[in-house]
């Protein structure tokens, strides 16, 4: 093979390319293991994961993220590292790896490692490379952070397996929601190839359960987990077909996590959707995440949140509020006696307020003034509860009158979501109302005729 | 007449005050005041604490053994921290607690303003400690020593001391919080140590080690190219990363530090 890379390349030159490649990549969470350190080595691990700073764009940085190398034999269209592409390539060796991760760990710039990859001449031949980077930092370099590390589709089995004993979470992206758009968009992967590697740790992980219950210092298989991720508006589906598969993943493969990751359009290709003006889809991708929590926390399901005839979130309540709304029959419901799960229905009740709550009311029964020390969001539970018998003050429960009051409250949206900024309703508001149609709000519509 | 004891704004003063104030007013008021943080009011004894290991000793004892361990480390925590009605506050949960049923469930009784307060202070400073576990960055010496400066609110230091010994049990390493002027000293496979009452040298942790610049410019390079353009938001960083912290953070600093 002729060399592509005629110079050799600084740490820091490396380390720009692999970063830049490997940004696109969401998930940097690190948490789902609580390890202590053996005293013998370096590092450890807490379950609820540590952020060590944010970014630019405001995204957390946990873990050293970075891509093995950017040299891939593939073209997915979506993808920056296409091998149609040109941008500059670059590889790391395991050792570079080892030095970049120990050394920054140890200043306590993050809490471990990401690493990911293109494929380099073979998946397996690149699982083999992130196996021996791998196994250099747990082994000579007693490292004992975080790893989470990219299961390769098409690579060999046992290096799978052997990888995940190394590694704390194992994902394997898959890439975008539905068949169709895969083969559309990426063309060298199929949706076989991508879960076959995610059925396998995850029965793997099964089997390594009882194996930690029989012997106690059994070696531990990816303990926090598996997690994937999707991209956001490249294809045409809707947030129902989205979040009906990522409820399919976790409870079929048992995923931790579904990450959503907003469309960026880094190349142009006619299998892609122009770029927009506004930029990536990022007040969709907040509505999923929203939705995603609902359905990991508070039992929901996604057919309860969206259905065939309404497949899309409401772009001005968030997805609890609009289920609340939809669902005004079940409520108020009575602080002092409601079950938790109803509870947790509660648009501004949120899990940790909700558990609160049931300890606090069996010491005595609570008031208003109460809840909002154990933080409900108040402005938007109001709506939905009755202390003793008595809503905070006299309030309509009827959908016209409750939605526009949500409306009003100013909901907390990561800053610049959209580019959208939340005020206050007034009735010389130019709403856009044109748009607002297009998206197919009839919530807005009717609040704002009761204004107008 | 109110009694109120005036202590040192340490766990030892504020815990041998509140012995004190147990044992001779628990069932009436009484304050508890931090040494050159007073303010007079009428009607009110000063006294000053004894300050002994002791007496805090015996009152950590207590508060496990009738209020729980959970309960102990929420005033612990409420003790580090700025508020000066603090000891007020744990003496007033204190008495709240015989009130109810039973002790050992009273940080659940967020019904009670002082509970709540207690509450509040604790989560504060347990808040505080997990930012700095997060953002704090250490710099090595020429001696290999692994040094960094803060400046939190609250007293931190104990609150962080075990995550870093367990994390980094081979390195030496010191953590100086610049607001309190106290050290948190780590030696290789040893346990940690606090000291307090001694000065910084800053000229011996302004010798950094040959690397450290090289691996200062790496990490730089690094947060600057994991941002994605198209979704630039300082706001948004700027709400999850206040910039108070910011100025002892290495990714931050145009410049050297030191």
């Amino acid at each position: 093979m002729s060399e592509r890379v005629p110079k050799r390349m600084s740490l820091y030159e490396k380390l720009q390319i692999l970063t830049d490649a490997a940004k696109y990549d969401v998930a940097c969470t690190s948490s789902g293991v609580d390890r202590k350190g053996d005293g013998n080595g370096m590092g450890n691990c807490s379950k609820y994961g540590i952020c060590h700073s944010f970014s630019a764009d405001g995204r957390c940085i946990s873990l050293l993220k970075i891509l093995f190398t950017n040299e891939c034999i593939y073209d997915c269209k979506y993808c920056i590292n296409r091998s149609s592409n040109d941008v500059p390539r670059a590889s790391f060796t395991p050792d570079e790896i080892c030095e970049l991760t120990m050394e920054f760990y140890r200043r306590n710039y993050i809490e471990g490692l990401f690493l990911s990859s293109g494929i380099l001449k073979s998946p397996d031949h690149t699982m083999e490379l992130i196996y021996a980077a791998l196994y250099r930092l747990r082994h000579v370099h007693h490292f004992q952070g975080y790893i989470h590390v990219k299961a390769i589709p098409g690579a060999d089995e046992r290096l799978i397996r052997l990888t995940g004993f190394l590694a704390d979470r194992m994902s394997v992206n898959i890439e975008l929601p539905t068949a169709d758009g895969l083969r559309l968009l990426a063309p060298h992967k199929s949706r076989k190839n991508i879960l076959k590697p995610m059925r396998l740790v995850q029965e793997k992980t099964k089997e390594n359960r009882q194996e930690a219950a029989v012997y106690k210092n059994a070696p531990r298989f990816v303990p926090a987990g598996q997690s994937t991720q999707m991209i956001i508006g490249a294809t045409p589906e809707t947030d129902y077909q989205i979040l009906n598969v990522a409820e399919a993943l976790y409870k079929k493969f048992d995923l931790k996590r579904v990450f959503y990751s907003a469309f960026v359009p880094v190349n142009r290709d006619s299998a892609l959707p122009a770029l927009r003006e506004e930029g990536p889809p990022l007040l969709r991708e907040h509505r999923l995440y929203q939705a995603d929590w609902l359905l990991r926390y508070y039992h929901f399901e996604a057919e309860e949140l969206l259905d065939e005839t309404n497949p899309n979130f409401n772009v001005f309540l968030d997805p609890k509020c609009c289920w609340a709304l939809k669902h005004l029959e079940c409520f108020p419901v009575e602080v002092n006696r409601a079950d938790y799960r109803m509870l947790l229905r509660v648009p501004g009740i949120g899990y940790r307020s909700a558990s609160r709550i049931v300890k606090a009311r069996r010491m005595g029964s609570l008031r208003f003034e109460d809840l909002k020390k154990m933080g409900v969001v108040l402005k938007r539970a109001v709506y939905f509860l009755t202390c003793n018998g008595k809503m905070m003050y006299p309030v309509r429960v009827e959908e016209d009158y409750i939605t526009r009051n949500l409306l009003n409250t100013r909901e907390r949206i990561p800053e610049g979501a959209d580019g959208m900024t939340y005020r206050q309703l007034t009735l010389f508001d130019d709403m856009n109302l044109e748009a607002v149609k297009s998206a197919g709000i009839e919530v807005l519509n009717r609040s704002s005729e009761v204004i107008l | 007449m109110k009694q109120v004891y005036i202590c040192h704004d340490t766990v030892t003063g504020i815990f041998s005050a509140l012995y004190d104030a147990w044992k001779e007013a628990r069932d009436k008021e009484a304050g508890i005041e931090l040494k050159g943080r007073i303010q007079q009011r009428l009607f009110c004894e000063y006294k000053v604490v004894t300050e002994t290991e002791h007496k805090a000793q015996v009152l950590q004892q207590m508060i496990k053994r009738n209020m729980g361990w959970n309960t102990y480390w929420d005033v612990y925590r409420a003790v580090l921290s700025d508020d000066d009605g603090k000891g007020e506050a744990v003496f007033r949960m204190m008495q709240e607690a015989r009130t109810v049923r039973d002790s050992t469930k009273i940080m659940d009784h967020l019904g009670s303003p002082d509970v709540a307060k207690v509450f509040e202070l604790s989560r504060r400073v347990s808040n505080e400690a997990h930012i700095y576990k997060e953002f704090i960055r250490f710099r090595e010496l020429e001696n290999g020593v692994l040094f960094s400066e803060i400046s939190p609110k609250n007293q931190v230091l104990t609150c962080i001391a075990e995550h870093f010994e367990d994390r980094f049990p081979l390195e030496n390493w010191m953590i100086y919080d610049k607001t309190h002027e106290t050290f948190l000293i780590h030696r290789k496979k040893e346990r940690c140590r606090l000291v307090c009452g001694e000065t910084l040298n800053k000229e011996a942790v302004s010798r950094i080690s040959e690397k450290e610049k090289r691996y200062e410019e790496l990490w730089k390079g690094f947060f600057g190219a994991i941002s994605i353009k198209e979704r630039e938001n300082p706001k948004l960083q700027q709400n999850r990363l206040p910039k108070r912290y910011r100025r002892e953070m290495t990714e931050f600093s145009e410049k050297q530090l030191y």
